[in-house]
């Protein structure tokens, strides 16, 4: 058995992950991790499977096209490699959150900040509806900034170029939301 | 991962709401200073205060950068020095607070409290020096507070010391005449004073506690009063128990925010964790008020009748979100209405919807009492006796905290108004009615015994 990465992309409708799970059932291919998520009206899906050994990659590429590609869905097949050349090192994470207008470059120039400190990016989600309502243009990342920096000459790169992107940052703990929302 | 709500919620109370961790306090014992030698005691002070709260302000700062979270007020709460320091003279007990107002600048805090005594059954030598050093301590140092228990449910209101009470204030008051009576913003008379306070004035670390310990107090009326707003908008026919319901989670929230800051802060000085005080603390600032959620919940203002119950309400809904929200909770826990540090409830009192009736009404109910409220210069040290008795009776019959912080303007009338700056705020002078009246009562002295309620044995 080998593990495989699938993902799907292309415009959301029902039975999307209907199809890729039932092609990959009848292959006999067993699904470990499935995650979907979906931004205005594009849906990516990722899924990490165990296929026997017989299923050639390009195979398995062609029994998902099938249904998928008809659906006008992209299909992307690939090996999964066990343990990536970068390992994380030890860290703390921590939430970054930006609020202000909508204007080029601003994830640019804030992950600029984090790819230059090391920080890893776990989770990211961002919003922009133009104008200048704060709400409507938000940054949330969720990252893992490695205990060995110099935190607080990060912080002030980092809020040094929030002001230069007119940002309204905050870097905070990610304890803090846990604790005050969660029981 | 965190949802968007659980991101943006927090900043928005952050932001908008006024969030923060109104004052972590570190309590210190002064018993293993005790010396005979006076100079030789007072170095003991200075040298262990300074050296257990060397890095408070700077882990404060450091922790509160870290979550976010504002750590407005570092304070420190000593053992009552009338217990610490018996064997004392008044003058020497002037010099100590002294010594302790050196160490709190030395240290950078803002208050250091604990120049108090504790007399609810009778006095001491150390404490009649001490309560007799208060007036000229108070008004020759800038960060010391003090605090005397004059009355609890088990041992009844110390009646002679309610008496040299209203006359310390009237005393003080005198002393610092030319910032009107700023002396007495630093003295609160307390029944039933919580071990663990830690707000100022009344904060002090108490004779059953550790070596040094981390107390902390949350804030947050602002909080609760967007919450209130935003429910109200949403569902405009939500009721009282649907509105109990929401300041009880909002509680829950800002309690939780104390209890991290709190405990990473005890961490970090390696000193116990203590209690966090779950009271809702207002500053003088525009939607940082306690008053301003009685507008919310429908009345004209503070002081207008339904008051009483709009802070009982709130005062137990405050309690139920921060109990479960805490492993120890102490202090005094409730809602705070000073009448100078809240703007809204200073203003309630020129319009002139908050009497001292009232007001005293409304202590019955909420977690302090009778809080900054600023009284005639001309009002007699029995005038503030009988009213600080009034105060007492009420914590020692409802088996609560209650305290007295009473200011007798020098040289002011009824409508002028006092001036205390800072989170010390401003405030009308309120009329006192019958002055004079209770002189007869107040001079019987001796001591009013414990209620039936004490006996529960």
């Amino acid at each position: 058995m080998k593990k495989m990465v699938i993902s799907v992309l292309g415009c959301d409708r029902p039975g999307i992950i209907a199809a890729v799970s039932k092609t990959l059932s009848e292959n006999r291919c067993n699904i470990e991790d499935v995650s979907q998520t979906t931004l205005q009206t594009e849906f990516v899906g990722i899924f990490i499977a165990t296929i026997p050994e017989r299923l050639g990659e390009d195979e398995l590429l062609e029994k998902l096209q099938e249904p998928l590609s008809p659906m006008g869905l992209s299909v992307l097949v690939k090996p999964l490699q066990e343990s990536g050349e970068w390992q994380p090192p030890d860290s703390e994470p921590f939430v970054i959150t930006t609020l202000g207008p909508d204007r080029l470059g601003l994830v640019a120039g804030i992950t600029e900040v984090l790819a230059q400190s090391g920080i890893n990016i776990t989770g990211l989600r961002a919003i922009f509806r133009g104008g200048n309502d704060p709400r409507r243009n938000v940054m949330i990342y969720e990252v893992d900034i490695p205990t060995a920096i110099n935190r607080s000459a990060f912080r002030t790169a980092l809020y040094r170029r929030a002001e230069e992107l007119e940002l309204d940052i905050s870097l905070q703990h990610r304890d803090i939301f846990e604790t005050i929302h969660r029981v | 991962m965190l949802t968007d709500r659980e991101i943006l919620s927090t900043l928005e109370m952050l932001r908008n709401e006024h969030l923060d961790v109104r004052t972590v306090t570190l309590g210190i014992s002064l018993f293993d200073c005790a010396d005979q030698d006076h100079e030789r005691f007072m170095q003991r002070i200075h040298d262990k205060i300074c050296r257990m709260a060397r890095d408070l302000v700077k882990v404060c700062d450091e922790v509160g950068m870290q979550y976010g979270i504002p750590v407005v007020n570092k304070r420190i709460a000593v053992s009552p020095v009338a217990v610490a320091a018996c064997a004392f003279s008044a003058s020497q007990m002037v010099a100590i607070a002294r010594t302790m107002d050196e160490t709190a600048r030395a240290t950078g805090v803002d208050f250091i409290g604990g120049f108090g005594a504790l007399v609810e059954k009778g006095m001491t030598h150390g404490d009649r020096a001490l309560i007799e050093a208060i007036p000229e301590a108070l008004a020759g140092t800038e960060r010391v507070c003090s605090s005397v228990n004059v009355a609890s449910t088990n041992a009844g209101i110390n009646m002679d010391a309610v008496y040299l009470m209203g006359k310390t204030i009237k005393h003080a008051a005198e002393l610092t005449a030319g910032s009107d009576g700023l002396a007495c913003t630093k003295l609160c008379v307390f029944a039933n004073i919580p071990p663990d306070i830690p707000f100022m004035a009344g904060a002090y670390l108490g004779v059953g506690e550790p070596d040094a310990v981390i107390n902390v107090g949350v804030s947050g009326p602002g909080v609760v009063k967007k919450a209130i707003d935003r429910l109200r908008s949403a569902n405009p026919a939500a009721d009282l128990g649907q509105l109990s319901e929401i300041i009880k989670r909002t509680a829950f929230k800002v309690t939780r925010v104390g209890e991290l800051i709190g405990r990473q802060v005890a961490g970090k000085l390696r000193v116990p964790f203590g209690v966090v005080d779950l009271s809702l603390a207002p500053t003088p600032n525009v939607g940082d008020s306690v008053g301003e959620i009685f507008q919310s919940l429908g009345l004209k203002a503070i002081g207008t009748p339904g008051s009483t119950a709009v802070l009982a309400l709130l005062n137990d809904a405050v309690k139920k979100g921060g109990i479960f929200a805490s492993s120890y909770v102490g202090g005094l826990s409730g809602a705070f209405i000073p009448v100078s540090e809240d703007l809204n409830i200073g203003e309630a009192a020129r319009q002139g919807y908050l009497s001292l009736e009232k007001l005293e009404a409304l202590t019955s109910v909420c977690s302090v009492g009778l809080d900054m409220v600023v009284l005639p210069g001309e009002t007699s040290a029995e005038t503030l006796a009988a009213i600080i008795a009034d105060e007492m009776a009420i914590g020692m019959i409802n088996n609560k905290a209650t305290a007295a912080r009473l200011i007798p303007v020098p040289g002011k009338k009824p409508g002028e108004k006092a001036f205390f700056g800072g989170l010390l705020g401003e405030a009308t002078i309120i009329p006192v009615s019958t002055q004079g009246g209770a002189d007869t009562f107040i001079r019987l002295g001796g001591r009013i015994p414990a209620p039936v309620q004490s006996f529960g044995n």
